[in-house]
């Protein structure tokens, strides 16, 4: 096999590797993110696109669990209210995926999200404000920069465009 | 010739296979998982040295096969060859110690330049100081001592007969203070003396955090100083010690992240003295209206929410100084994260005199967001 055989196949298979990977699934579920949790739970359901996911928000430590304040332009507010379109919404240790995020001390969270992108839109239920519902550090980038309060994110879904 | 052709054809392949299966197994769990391609995050951001070195991070977590092999592998390096990875170190008798604390105590503090930045401790806190004197309020700092500090003995026979060692850089930070007129309890003479005379161990031997004898030795020590300075007199509330026996699997030891030794590993049995109010008999309760605010990190945290409740820092200082404190607590985030919750909070400024400011001793370098300058209000916010 010459060489540029070998190269053509391994470019070949990371475009395919590419497109499947970032395919759409054929369920309409994923598209709007809507799951029987998101629909129910907190007290505030938006869909909203993560604006920028800002250097060193998102980062694991040994020895303790923060909380993360991302910044979200909102696109649809299916339950609730919210002031404004963008808000400030707190994600518990979001370096994990959230189906992984629960733990033994923040137990009622969750959602499909793999992994938190600048750019994706995600369908959330939201808590108000994330003083009452979250005892930990809460990393914030914006700090000051913020109108309005801090949600707590409780369940988090990717949504498509 | 052609067998010496063959043989480095099957090494080439085999080496390269070996290398490539680990990602292409991921791949196929990551399709199969109906999840993206992280492999592809590497063009979703923009390639600064953090993002991928956060990149490499990633992949490393999310491995399917080192989550496989890695416990497995960490606790035969822990139990075989008493290793326990970057984060811990064993030492002797039983004690674990938290590695970044141990780097801290152990590095030479930089150089303070004239602007020395977000990082610099002693700005946070003298801008602090400086803004609550404005409101008629007093600060007083606490570092609690990091278990090595207190216990370098139990880190290493090198150690053996030093009771108290305290590291350059807090020295450093500790003598800035007094400097600036910062008033501060030095709980690492204070430990250092109890340690002269015996008794229970004031540190946790698997945890990073101190027992209920350093709890109590500590709000002890906090309640005489603020008595001494007569910024306040004591209250007229009682209360009572309640013993209370916990269990508890240290963090040091979770830190591992290997459930087998979890499993393994034999709880310390933790004998804590539950503060209760005389007059009613309820475990302490905090009053948001008291003249005494504190502020910290775990140290707080340990024993006050945490099992068995009401036993902790917070509470003991409050039986001390014979009234319920305010209290605000947030784990790992007593350099700047806690006074950025204060901030949020302008109602628990109501009737301050007194702020206690606990940190612990390793956040002086790692402090999660450093050391930033945070305003005490909002503007056009005030508590009164």
């Amino acid at each position: 096999m010459n060489t540029k055989r070998l190269l053509s196949i391994t470019l070949l298979a990371a475009l395919v590797l590419t497109c499947v990977s970032c395919r759409r699934r054929s369920d309409g579920s994923s598209v709007t993110g809507e799951d029987p949790f998101v629909t129910t739970q907190g007290t505030v359901e938006v869909t909203a696109r993560l604006v920028e996911v800002p250097e060193g928000a998102i980062f694991k430590r040994e020895l303790y669990d923060y909380a993360t304040i991302l910044k979200y332009q909102v696109l649809k507010v299916h339950r609730g209210q919210i002031q404004g379109d963008t808000i400030f919404v707190g994600h518990y240790n979001p370096f994990k995926a959230r189906a992984e995020a629960p733990d033994r001390r923040v137990k009622e969270i969750g959602g499909n999200l793999p992994s938190f992108q600048a750019g994706q839109t995600h369908r959330m239920a939201l808590e108000v404000p994330i003083e009452d519902f979250f005892m930990g550090g809460i990393v914030n980038k914006y700090f000051g920069q913020e109108i309005g309060p801090l949600y707590w994110a409780v369940w988090t879904n990717l949504a498509g465009k | 010739m052609n067998n010496a052709r063959t043989e480095s054809m099957v090494l080439t392949v085999g080496f390269i296979l070996a290398i490539a299966c680990a990602g292409i197994w991921q791949a196929i769990v990551e399709i199969g998982g109906g999840r993206p391609l992280q492999a592809l995050d590497l063009f979703r951001r923009v390639p600064t040295a953090a993002n991928l070195r956060a990149y490499e991070r990633d992949l490393e977590d999310a491995s399917w096969l080192t989550k496989q092999l890695r416990p497995g592998m960490q606790y035969r390096q822990f139990v075989w060859l008493k290793e326990a990875g970057e984060k811990v170190l064993i030492g002797r008798d039983g004690w674990l110690f938290y590695k970044p604390g141990v780097n801290v105590l152990l590095s030479r503090p930089r150089p303070i330049s004239g602007n020395p930045g977000a990082d610099d401790p002693v700005a946070a806190i003298v801008a602090f100081r400086e803004a609550l004197a404005e409101r008629g309020i007093e600060l007083l700092v606490v570092v609690a001592p990091n278990k090595e500090s207190v216990y370098p003995d139990k880190l290493t026979w090198r150690a053996a007969g030093m009771s108290g060692v305290v590291g350059p850089k807090t020295v450093g930070l500790l003598r800035r203070l007094d400097a600036a007129g910062v008033k501060t309890v030095d709980l690492f003479a204070v430990f250092d003396r109890v340690r002269q005379t015996g008794g229970p161990p004031l540190y946790l031997i698997q945890d990073s955090h101190w027992s209920p004898e350093g709890v109590a030795v500590a709000a002890k020590a906090i309640a005489g100083q603020i008595i001494d300075y007569g910024w306040i007199e004591r209250g007229d509330i009682a209360f009572e010690i309640r013993p209370a026996v916990v269990e508890r699997v240290g963090d040091v030891l979770r830190m591992l992240q290997v459930p087998r030794l979890e499993q393994e590993a034999v709880p310390e049995t933790i004998r804590c003295g539950q503060v209760i109010r005389s007059d009613t008999g309820a475990t302490y309760k905090d009053d948001p209206d008291s003249q005494v605010l504190i502020l910290g990190d775990s140290f707080l945290r340990i024993y006050e929410t945490d099992e068995p409740g009401s036993a902790g820092l917070i509470a003991h200082l409050a039986g001390q100084l014979k009234q319920p404190l305010t209290s605000l607590v947030s784990d790992g985030g007593a350099s700047t994260l806690v006074r950025q919750e204060l901030y949020r909070r302008p109602a628990l400024w109501k009737n301050k005199k007194i702020v206690v400011w606990e940190f612990v001793e390793r956040d002086i370098e790692l402090g999660a967001e450093g050391w930033q300058i945070i305003p005490l209000l909002p503007i056009g916010k005030n508590s009164e």
